[in-house]
């Protein structure tokens, strides 16, 4: 127990918890103030587990990653449980919103996006590091949110975040993305940067 | 100084903003490039709506941009430097403002060579839509970055990024209840019009803009350097005074145009030789495409008598209230132009252009029969009448029998029924049996 309360305070995960839940509590209640619909428009809904995963984007890395390696315990299954931990709290938080006056779903899109966003922003930051892995999971929603292209599969695979939930190619991808970054994180772990650029 | 900003400009976040502005910019705009392939304008306005886009991140941009020294560790050291704030701000400052202006000209740069080689109508009305959409990216790159001083927390860019986008999608007409001025003020996606040819953004929307524009990034600026509680809650000040005067600036009610149309755009331009084919001011580039095609529509008109001696681009727009007369001795025709800015369609240019002979119908409100016009167009071009794509069968076939039925007869015969049909065209008046009665 003392080791995960450790944990839990290196990667400032009670700060980010309260973060993620005030954002979802913030956009309930945009919604729930400006429109009298019970079904959260689904721009809204995307936005939302956007904002959401980047609320849990900080906590991915820890203060000194490069000590933390040196530390002879089992990491990857302790990454992987970080990541689906998350993924857990992004559901949780939306799907208890279906049983209120403003239901953030379906379903199947909060679990596809909050998925394959977390999985994008798992692979940026063994890539590019936790601190800036939050821009391409941000970059790529919003311009899915703008970009309208002719319906073909290679325009449902580029805009995979605001297509139907029961579109198989749009999953696809999503479970591609989420499978990598669960894959790659646990393994390879957050990119290792000076502890005085670590900081968040 | 300007050391200073060189060294900012190469390890600041300026270079991967100027970068993304571009990507992301290039990527929209070749997407689809439907909307803007036909003049600067179209291309400035084109850009100007990707900016729901690019205005959220360039406000991402500057808030990251701004917790760089919080990210670094050197917040508390940098603060103890005898310098004054405003002072050491001032060169990234310098260089995000650098950053976003050239990723949105390098997104317009990146667009040129595709309608370079048929576009040549630029009026100056682009630069001034243009200057409005740059200077909107100024004021989100220097607001963001204010904001991003005041909460240097990690989840500000991205939750800016998010509130920026929602305000642009939420800042409809519809939502402030008609009041399209206002979002046009607000906006810079907003106040664009309907699409269609020949539009433009008057100057008093677009100097309104600039004026709300101009007075969001003095606020940015203000708070950037304000070190005290008193100097930030002074920012609001330019804020609320530039969004007054904006609002004084541009027209209201029953004077805001929502789609202006800009007359200079479809003036027509003629050739010099031979018979005169005209097409608006804006598709002049297109001029040499059209000139065969609208000739040899010619030629085949002058089977009839009083033939046509013109053929100019039909100018009207779907925003116009009353469609121009048409005039007997110039036969219209539709130019639309393709995704690759080229002329569009070349095989139902003909057909279009002869529809009833020559008469361009919609001009009467009231609907002439479809056979009849193109049974006539298709006696004139000698073809043997094709099935268009959304025409139902039982019309294709009596055009198909009308056609037949004007081919039996002497060829004088046949050319005096066609003339009744474009006279009758002319006047709007019913073609219903005109080609099929019994010798007159």
């Amino acid at each position: 127990m003392r080791w995960l309360a450790l944990y839990l305070r290196s990667r400032r995960i009670p700060v980010a918890l309260a973060a993620t839940v005030g954002s979802v509590v913030l956009m309930w209640s945009l919604w729930t103030a400006t429109s009298n619909k019970r079904d959260v428009d689904v721009q809204m809904v995307i936005l939302t587990v956007l904002l959401a995963v980047a609320t849990l984007t900080a906590t991915l890395a820890g203060p000194d990653d490069a000590l933390e390696h040196t530390g002879s315990l089992p990491w990857p299954r302790r990454r992987a449980a970080h990541l689906l931990g998350a993924l857990a709290v992004v559901l949780l938080l939306l799907l208890a919103t279906l049983a209120t006056g403003a239901r953030f779903g379906p379903a199947g899109l909060v679990l596809r996006d909050a998925a394959g966003l977390l999985g994008l922003t798992a692979l940026g930051a063994v890539t590019v590091g936790a601190a800036r892995s939050w821009f391409l999971p941000l970059a790529w929603t919003l311009g899915s949110l703008v970009l309208s292209l002719p319906d073909t599969a290679w325009a449902q695979i580029l805009t995979w975040q605001v297509q139907d939930p029961r579109n198989t190619a749009a999953g696809l991808t999503a479970g591609l993305l989420a499978a990598a970054g669960l894959f790659t994180y646990a393994v390879a772990g957050p990119a290792r940067r000076a502890p005085a650029e670590a900081a968040l | 100084m300007s050391r200073i900003l060189r060294i900012e400009l190469r390890r600041s976040a300026a270079a991967g903003t100027a970068l993304v502005l571009l990507v992301a910019g290039a990527l929209l705009l070749y997407a689809s490039t439907d909307g803007w392939a036909s003049g600067w304008m179209a291309l400035a306005m084109v850009q100007r709506q990707y900016l729901v886009l690019l205005w959220p991140l360039a406000l991402a941009a500057g808030a990251w941009q701004a917790r760089r020294e919080q990210r670094s560790n050197v917040a508390e050291l940098f603060a103890s430097t005898a310098r004054p704030l405003a002072q050491r701000v001032a060169p990234v400052l310098a260089a995000m403002t650098i950053a976003v202006v050239a990723g949105y000209a390098a997104m317009t740069a990146a667009a040129v060579p595709w309608i370079i080689g048929t576009v040549s109508y630029l009026p100056t009305a682009v630069f001034a839509v243009l200057a409005v959409g740059a200077l909107s990216l100024v004021a989100a790159a220097w607001f963001g970055m204010a904001v991003g001083r005041l909460v240097p927390s990690a989840l500000t860019a991205p939750g800016l990024a998010v509130a920026g986008i929602g305000l642009l999608l939420v800042l409809t007409p519809t939502a402030v209840g008609g009041h399209e001025g206002v979002t046009a003020v607000f906006s810079p996606t907003q106040g664009l019009g309907l699409f269609g040819d020949f539009r433009t953004i008057s100057g008093r929307v677009s100097a309104a803009q600039g004026v709300w524009l101009a007075a969001l990034a003095v606020t940015g600026l203000v708070l950037l350097a304000a070190e005290t509680r008193r100097a930030r809650t002074a920012a609001l000040l330019p804020a609320v005074l530039g969004a007054a005067l904006a609002i004084l600036v541009i027209p209201r009610g029953g004077d805001f145009v929502e789609s202006p149309i800009d007359p200079v755009a479809r003036e027509l331009v003629c050739t010099e030789a031979g018979p005169r084919v005209c097409v608006s001011r804006m598709h002049a580039g297109l001029l040499a495409e059209v000139e065969p095609l609208a000739r040899q529509g010619l030629t085949m008109l002058a089977k009839l008598p009083n033939a046509p001696t013109t053929a100019a681009e039909d100018t009207n727009s779907f925003l116009d209230e009353h469609a121009q007369p048409q005039r007997p001795d110039t036969v219209t025709f539709n130019l639309r132009v393709d995704s690759d800015g080229h002329l569009a369609d070349d095989r139902t240019f003909l057909p279009e252009m002869l529809n009833a002979a020559g008469v361009n119908a919609y001009a009467c409100g009231n609907e002439l029969s479809r056979p009849v016009s193109r049974a006539a167009a298709y006696w004139l071009m000698e073809r043997e009448p094709t099935a268009g794509a959304h025409d139902p069968a039982e019309e294709t076939a009596q055009t198909r029998a009308l056609w037949q039925s004007l081919r039996k007869l002497p060829e004088r015969e046949a050319a005096a029924r066609v003339a009744s049909v474009r006279t009758a065209a002319l006047a709007c008046e019913s073609l219903d049996g005109l080609l099929s009665r019994s010798a007159a």
